[in-house]
């Protein structure tokens, strides 16, 4: 498995020789980016069921590195050090993103860890088939845990239509997770204002699946978006979003997979068939028509499963402290059946406070 | 007879004057160089955008009660006039990028999980909008009408009316005065849709890039919270190839 991860490694180190050759001479030939974010989290879980702690304390120091030469070949690096206190002491490193591409003439190749986001929902997705996983009562990855997948991509890029043949591997996934190699292709257009990808492939070991993606703006103020995806079953999403004069944003979804392997839910029975969900928030970014509440973020969801009426509602608050420290609140308040979705949650609510520094 | 020609002769000599008079005063328009619009509106957006493709570094310091309240910085990349891909530079907003592609806008940001489409009113939202930061061709986005003439304090300016012409304006009408000797771009009013006066600009600095002048400094001034107003600062602008593939809608895995 190694051997077929160093070809297009080499490849890409051949293209790299290569592409040395061009470039202007007024363009600086290095350009570096870097960031650093420190979270400080701790987590409190309300009326817990089962005999767990009812504190979970985390740190996460997420460094990024991005080294760029001449508008050519890129090299970005993106880590996450977690440590943390629950039923004992934990402390490890993941890669979020390892990668390196090359840009060469409509053509970019791009090998190792990357995030790929294919998907156009929210909060959920249905052809999103590289994508990290969507959390409904956590969209934004709040602690930015998500981690992209190990892959070999070529890009073609021409106009506004881009061909898109990847291959991930599964090999050096996270232990936990039931993920296959996959091959995908996707073709990506934007036709009369809608943003449309068509995608196709395979998964190695299970099946074969194929669906369309869509975004589009209306007016002043909508924007709406679908995800359709045929894997055994068709699984469909429908969003929208409206924006106010105010900036006050509502997005609105509705998701509906099939009950199969893999789109189920952990806490789904596998017999319980097709699922339906709905998502609703309200968010608006820097209170600035407040007098002092310039700085303050606030966003309220509620995502529900509508087979068995259970739900989930999110608040967020952010508060900024200049440009580099924040502070935030993020609660979780599941309601629900004990044998439902959202009501098997093992606590009545869930509230994490924390500091961010961001570099 | 004689009456009625008289008469005729009466009504000669008014078309005849009336003629000469309408000939003076359109010809005494024409020589105005701030009646064709469009030029003058071309010609004005050359002090924004110095080559067909470039790169420019935009420091966006916003003040609150006259104190500096926070700074915002962007590297702006354009390609032709309906090409602009924005790095936001600041570590608050790291990582995030806006792209606008001819009416269509998306904001890629590192904590969501896909790009976003960005609707018409949220070009508006912030002190300096998306719009007043991702669209600088006035001559693409809007129709012009020649006003009038008038003087912005010691400076003879052209005063044009710009109405949007295509969705992706950011703004439905402007008011612009630019400068009689150049169309160098003077002052601005921006209005909504629904009318209400929302912003006011003053071009208060040029440089010299790269053997062009453009503008240098731009102050935005928030006619709705009046204490509020924002101050552009344009450096380091260079021409640049810039490919097409920057400005890809569906590459959100950016650098």
């Amino acid at each position: 498995m190694k051997c077929i991860l160093y070809i297009p490694v080499a490849a890409l180190l051949v293209g790299t020789v290569h592409a040395q050759g061009t470039g202007s001479s007024d363009e600086s030939q290095f350009k570096t980016r870097y960031s650093v974010s420190v979270i400080d989290d701790a987590t409190f879980y309300g009326n817990l069921r089962e005999p767990l702690p009812g504190v979970l304390n985390q740190v996460l120091v997420e460094p990024s590195f991005g080294l760029h030469y001449r508008d050519r070949l890129t090299f970005s690096t993106s880590l996450i050090g977690l440590t943390g206190t629950y039923m004992d002491n934990y402390s490890h490193v993941r890669v979020k993103e390892a990668y390196a591409s090359d840009s060469a003439g409509d053509f970019d190749f791009t090998a190792g860890r990357k995030m790929v986001r294919w998907g156009t929902g929210y909060a959920f997705t249905a052809a999103g088939v590289l994508d990290p996983p969507r959390n409904p009562t956590d969209p934004a990855d709040r602690l930015n845990l998500n981690e992209g997948r190990d892959m070999v991509k070529a890009d073609w890029v021409r106009g506004r239509h881009a061909l898109t043949l990847a291959w991930s591997t599964a090999a050096l996934a996270p232990a936990n997770t039931d993920l296959h190699d996959t091959t995908a292709f996707r073709y990506n257009v934007l036709v009369h204002g809608f943003d449309t990808s068509l995608i196709t492939g395979h998964d190695r070991d299970t099946d074969s699946f194929g669906g369309l993606t869509f975004t589009r703006v209306l007016g002043q103020a909508w924007e709406i978006h679908g995800e359709g995806m045929w894997r055994d079953q068709a699984a469909v999403l429908l969003g929208g979003k409206f924006t106010m004069h105010s900036g006050v944003s509502f997005i609105g979804e509705f998701y509906t997979p099939p009950n199969t392997a893999y789109y189920r839910d952990m806490s789904i029975f596998a017999l319980a068939g097709r699922q339906h969900f709905a998502f609703f928030n309200a968010s608006k970014t820097r209170l600035r028509e407040l007098p002092g509440w310039k700085e303050w973020d606030l966003s309220g969801s509620i995502v529900a499963n509508l087979n068995d009426h259970s739900y989930a509602g999110v608040f967020d608050v952010n508060h900024w402290f200049g440009n580099h420290f924040s502070t935030y609140v993020h609660v979780e308040i599941p309601h629900g059946a004990k044998t439902s979705d959202y009501g098997s949650t093992p606590y009545s609510s869930a509230t994490s406070a924390g500091v961010r520094f961001q570099l | 007879m004689s009456k009625t020609n008289s008469v005729l002769r009466w009504f000669l000599a008014l078309f005849f004057l009336a003629f000469l008079l309408t000939y003076a005063l359109v010809s005494h328009a024409a020589s105005l160089p701030g009646l064709d619009a469009e030029a003058l509106l071309k010609r004005s957006d050359a002090f924004r955008n110095g080559w067909p493709a470039y790169v420019v570094n935009v420091k966006i310091t916003t003040y609150e009660a006259g104190k500096s309240d926070e700074e915002h910085l962007y590297e702006v990349s354009q390609k032709g006039t309906d090409k602009t891909y924005v790095d936001f530079m600041s570590p608050r907003e790291k990582g995030r990028h806006l792209l606008m592609l001819g009416d269509d806008m998306w904001v890629y940001l590192p904590d969501t999980s896909r790009p976003v489409r960005i609707t018409p009113l949220e070009r508006l939202t912030g002190d300096a909008s998306n719009g007043d930061v991702a669209r600088t061709n006035y001559a693409v986005d809007y129709s012009p009408v020649f006003l009038r003439s008038e003087k912005i304090g010691s400076v003879d300016c052209n005063v044009l009316e710009l109405t949007a012409k295509r969705k992706g304006a950011t703004y439905q009408r402007i008011l612009y005065w630019v400068r009689t000797e150049d169309a160098r771009p003077v002052r601005a009013e921006f209005y909504l849709t629904s009318g209400k006066h929302i912003k006011s600009a003053t071009f208060d600095e040029y440089q010299p890039y790269g053997g062009k002048t453009l503008l240098h400094k731009l102050t935005l001034y928030d006619e709705i919270r009046h204490e509020s107003h924002s101050v552009l600062e344009y450096s380091e602008a260079t021409q640049r190839n810039l490919p097409d593939k920057l400005f890809y809608q569906g590459r959100a895995d950016r650098f």
